[in-house]
């Protein structure tokens, strides 16, 4: 690890200017620091000037709705999500995203923001003597190696899969990145991620000293998670699908659905969107039709070909979980 | 009703069900472990102190082509760098060293130091290494003949790294002409002996210490390692204090692991189960010294009729085998115990009645009936009779383990000022070491726990044993009661004196002296009267393990329930009931914990364990606690040990035997509640699919 500088900005502006200071090499914003600290100690990132964001104000750590929409401040913590009354009850999709995360010490540090901006957990990308594709190298050492837990979807030429919970679940919730320090002042969840055949060095859109402030989403009081680990302490899920219903009169009118795990960036499942779209919430069979669609564009590779079918289980029994239920035969 | 010789789990434990030494006593350095007052060895920095890395080989087969000594040589604070070989033979082998003032200048003199490495062809995976396959011999053949079944499987395990929390390594306090050795070891008097040499010191001179190990599980074993040997060396070459210890990753990839197996399996038995012959071939994945692979199989436990053996170890471009925890023993056991739950299922039998018939140990049938009660066997649905999403399995394995002799001296201190010191050099590598002897001490003595202290785990104590094969509970005990009664002796002989008592009449109890029927001196009092302190010595040695008759292996049986979700593949493990016989409990609490600790190691190994290879460049690509995956609180199910002390009253090797039959215990519930049997640890859910026919692949 480099020496650096740390900065401790009182505003998110003042933090946009530092991170577009042109005296540092290389500045680099740290919220909870689970990434940023793993990176630098993994040799993949050499700051010399760590913006710290934990002593700003400004609503970064606190939830709350405004005008029908959930505002969550860039500094809250996957805990205070997972635990907040108002997200449980306006967008449990999101409250049990979080929940499903790490482990308890992490999401107590874990921030929305870096949950959504951490880079990839690739094993080809974290180890220093892969020269990956990330990495500015020629190879992605996972198409000829070890890619059990790689992409499904995105056609490469990199098949890391996107390391946000939560980003699927606040695109199934109409989410909204806000920024400071850039030309924009705001950008959508499901447009902040790009893949890598856009820019494979990078995994989002963002410009140095853009700063996220705060994101808002809809409220989807009928919404619900499920991802599957091989683990159920502290693992990275297999596949997992967060899905958003809307219901008049025992009929879905309109769904959200987003996958993780399973893409290099929050993969929508529109097909299966609009064959939810219409369905009666008892009809088990056409919501679980529907979730097979899942897997339909899907191109393994080698080793992880299970994945197509457990994203379908994900995604049926997330659907279930929107309509407060639970897939037959689970206890 | 529940035997009355044997103790059941303590959160269900009747009354007056046997007994052990102590029932309820806590670590004597628990509170101090979790505070983080106990200092381990990685956790002494003394200042001056030298901070040294290894060079260390990035792939599978590494030539190294170049590198920049000059630039690295020219950063701030680094005092050497020292390359010996120019080529590495697995990930993590080491090629060299650098020295520096700071652990920041380490790792900048690392990057200055830019290796760059040739990239060669590696041998990563045991399947494609196991050369052509001898054809079976002529007996076995005409015994597999003989059945009128016969069961042809291939069973094969990953390799298991010891993953010790407190990585490998040593913290040196040199000073000229004397030197502290702050060592992470499982044998304290391994150390001293390896390093007199190194450190260029007489014996006497330099002290290793080891009052706390952060895990070992066999990996520590045997001399100063790598690690303390280099270490040694430059501190006595610059005459200062050196600090090494691995990193994580290193951890994983040098530092020892359990190897992986294949099991060829080709039996024949008749219907009614008896299994008449055939053959057993298994191969063991280690190393580029290809050695150390072993797999225990057959184990011996159950009668196999004349079914031959033949082993081979495999070399590959991968760190090697170091003992660990029952080495040979859990690999092996997976593939027995699922061979015998193929067996019972093509003959229509119950897996539990099968094993009773082939167990060769009255002993461990009588806890196989024992546990499959406790687990509620008669629940178990037949194999593949299930439908549901979710389906329900149940499964038993058997372990064994021998008693092996080692050398203990024990000194039992009385001082005049009332205190009391247990001492003996040997380390307590979590086990419960130190408070073993604090109880068989004061029980022996007449004392309470908490009036002895245990001094342990320096080199300048009576000297013990490495902690492997499970001998030190089971060596100590008798020195220490040995010493413990004749410091005792010698004290009511002094007190006789003193008192002008009969001989005989004196005893001690509850920490008093008492003269016949009454309380005569307090414990203070008494030792103020002794002229002089007083020291009873105690030994363990091959003549007293022989002597004592009631002592042999210790046998067991484990039964797994659990729940296989047939959609995801994920399997969760509900109960597991694990009897173990360890004859004259010392501390029922400490006892459990083995028990449940080797559980646990045995359940991750069944399900998540994995160093995975990449089979293009032959690195490790999961040296790290992230994606080498070890079970959790939340993968973890009711453990329910059972400690069977019918059979002896010495105390009974404890820390490998738990460890041993749960893999297969797990794989065989599995094959209970899927009807198919998956062949391969780790039992993760993309191979729980294709057994299913529903995984789909690319």
């Amino acid at each position: 690890m480099k020496s650096f500088a740390i900065a401790r900005p009182g505003s998110h502006a003042a933090a946009a200017k530092l991170a577009a200071d042109k005296t540092y090499t290389l500045p680099v914003i740290k919220s909870g620091g689970i990434d940023i600290i793993d990176q630098m100690k993994e040799g993949l990132l050499e700051p010399d000037l760590l913006v710290h964001l934990g002593s700003i104000g400004e609503g970064a750590a606190t939830i709350s709705m405004e005008g029908g929409r959930l505002r969550i401040g860039a500094g809250v913590t996957l805990a205070q999500i997972a635990s907040s009354p108002i997200v449980i009850e306006h967008c449990p999709v999101l409250a049990q995203t979080a929940a499903s995360a790490a482990t308890p010490a992490v999401r107590n540090m874990a921030t929305i923001a870096g949950n959504l901006l951490q880079r990839p957990r690739c094993w080809y990308f974290r180890q220093h003597q892969f020269d990956c594709l990330k990495k500015g190298g020629g190879t992605c050492y996972a198409v000829e190696g070890e890619n059990k837990y790689h992409a499904i979807f995105g056609g490469g030429p990199c098949h890391i899969v996107h390391p946000s919970n939560l980003a699927p679940a606040l695109v199934v919730a109409g989410g909204v990145a806000h920024l400071v320090g850039g030309k924009r002042t705001s950008i959508p969840i499901a447009d902040l991620f790009h893949t890598p055949d856009k820019g494979v060095r990078t995994e989002h859109v963002l410009e140095p000293g853009e700063v996220l402030t705060h994101l808002t989403c809809d409220a989807a009081p009928a919404s619900g998670f499920c991802g599957i680990k091989e683990k159920q302490s502290f693992d990275w899920p297999l596949a997992f699908a967060c899905v958003g219903l809307r219901v008049t009169d025992g009929t879905i009118q309109s769904a959200g659905v987003c996958a993780g795990a399973v893409a290099p960036v929050p993969w929508s499942l529109p097909r299966v969107a609009e064959a939810l779209a219409g369905v009666k919430v008892g009809d088990d069979a056409a919501i679980r039709a529907a979730a097979v669609l899942s897997g339909q564009d899907a191109r393994p590779m080698r080793d992880n070909g299970y994945k197509v079918r457990l994203l379908g289980v994900a995604v049926h029994r997330a659907a279930l979980k929107a309509l407060g239920r639970e897939a037959e035969g689970l206890s | 009703m529940p035997d009355s010789t044997v103790l059941l789990p303590t959160n269900n434990r009747p009354a007056n069900t046997g007994s052990s030494m102590n029932d309820d006593a806590s670590r004597l350095d628990g509170i101090a472990k979790v505070t983080g007052a106990a200092k381990y060895g990685r956790d002494v920095y003394v200042p001056n102190s030298l901070f040294v890395a290894f060079v260390r080989c990035p792939w599978g087969v590494g030539e190294l082509v170049s590198s920049n000594r000059d630039a690295a040589m020219k950063v701030p604070g680094v005092l050497d760098v020292e390359l010996t070989k120019k080529e590495g033979q697995y990930h993590g082998a080491t090629v060299g060293h650098m020295i520096a003032e700071s652990p920041a200048a380490l790792s900048r003199g690392m990057s200055e130091l830019a290796c760059r490495w040739k990239r060669r062809e590696a041998k990563t995976r045991l399947a494609e290494e196991i050369g052509e396959e001898p054809p079976i011999g002529e007996a076995a053949a005409a015994a597999l003949a003989k059945g009128s079944k016969r069961l042809e499987a291939d069973y094969s395990t990953e390799v298991q790294t010891h993953s010790s929390l407190e990585t490998h390594g040593v913290s040196i306090d040199f000073k000229s002409d004397s030197a502290v050795v702050y060592a992470s070891t499982q044998g304290t008097f391994s150390v001293r002996d390896g390093l007199d040499e190194r450190l260029k010191l007489k014996r006497s001179q330099y002290e290793v210490v080891c009052e706390y190990v952060g895990g070992g599980f066999g990996s520590k074993l045997g001399g100063a390692g790598k690690e303390g040997i280099t270490a040694a060396m430059i501190a006595a070459k610059y005459n200062r204090p050196v600090y090494l210890f691995c990193n994580r990753a290193e951890e994983h990839l040098d530092t020892g692991n359990r190897p992986g197996s294949r099991t060829r399996v080709r039996i024949g038995f008749n219907d009614d189960g008896t299994i008449v012959g055939g053959e057993i071939r298994t191969w063991g994945s280690v190393g580029p010294n290809k050695s150390g692979g072993g797999c225990n199989v057959p184990s011996g436990r159950y009668n196999l009729g004349d079914t031959k053996k033949a082993h081979e170890d495999v070399a590959l471009n991968a760190g090697m085998p170091r003992a660990f925890r029952a080495p040979g023993h859990p690999q092996g056991s997976f593939a027995e115990e699922m061979m015998l739950d193929e067996v019972a299922f093509a003959c229509g039998l119950d897996p539990l009645a099968l094993r009773l018939k082939l167990i060769r140990s009255d002993a461990i049938k009588e806890m196989a009936s024992l546990g499959a009660r406790q687990i509620g066997w008669d629940n178990r649905r037949p194999t593949g009779s299930q439908k549901g999403v979710v389906r329900r399995g149940m499964g038993m394995g058997i372990t064994s383990w021998g008693r092996f002799p080692a050398a203990v001296e024990a000194e039992v201190v009385i001082n005049q000022d009332g205190s009391i010191e247990a001492r003996t050099g040997t380390q307590d590598i979590g086990t419960g070491q130190r408070t073993m002897v604090g109880i068989v001490t004061s029980s022996t003595l007449g004392v309470s726990l908490d009036a002895v202290t245990v001094r342990i785990g320096r080199s300048t104590l009576p000297e013990g044993p490495g902690s492997g094969g499970s001998v030190t509970a089971v060596n100590s005990a008798p020195a220490f009661i040995a010493a413990a009664e004749d410091a005792k002796r010698k004290m009511l002989e002094a007190l006789t004196q003193r008192m002008n008592a009969e001989p005989g009449e004196l005893d001690i109890a509850d920490g008093v002296i008492r003269r016949g029927e009454r309380n005569a001196v307090q414990w203070k009092d008494a030792c103020a009267m002794l002229g002089n302190a007083i020291t009873g010595k105690g030994v363990n040695n091959r003549a007293t393990v022989d002597a004592d008759k009631t002592t042999g292996n210790s046998g067991g049986a484990q039964f797994v329930d659990l729940e296989v979700d047939t959609e995801t593949g994920v399997i969760a493990v509900r109960r597991i009931v694990a009897v173990q016989a360890c004859g004259r409990v010392v501390s029922r609490k400490l006892a459990e914990s083995q028990i449940i600790g080797g559980v646990i190691q045995g359940l991750s190994y069944a399900l998540f364990e994995d160093r995975l290879l990449d089979r293009v460049t032959g690195a490790m690509v999961n040296p790290n606690l992230e994606w080498y995956k070890i079970a959790g609180p939340c993968d973890m199910p009711r453990i329910e040990p059972i400690l069977w002390t019918k059979d002896g009253t010495g105390a009974r090797p404890l820390g490998e035997p738990p460890t041993i039959p749960t893999s297969g215990a797990i794989a065989c519930a599995l094959f209970n509640a899927l009807g198919t049997p998956v062949r391969s640890l780790p039992l993760t859910p993309d191979k729980v699919l294709t057994a299913l026919g529903s995984g789909e692949r690319a």
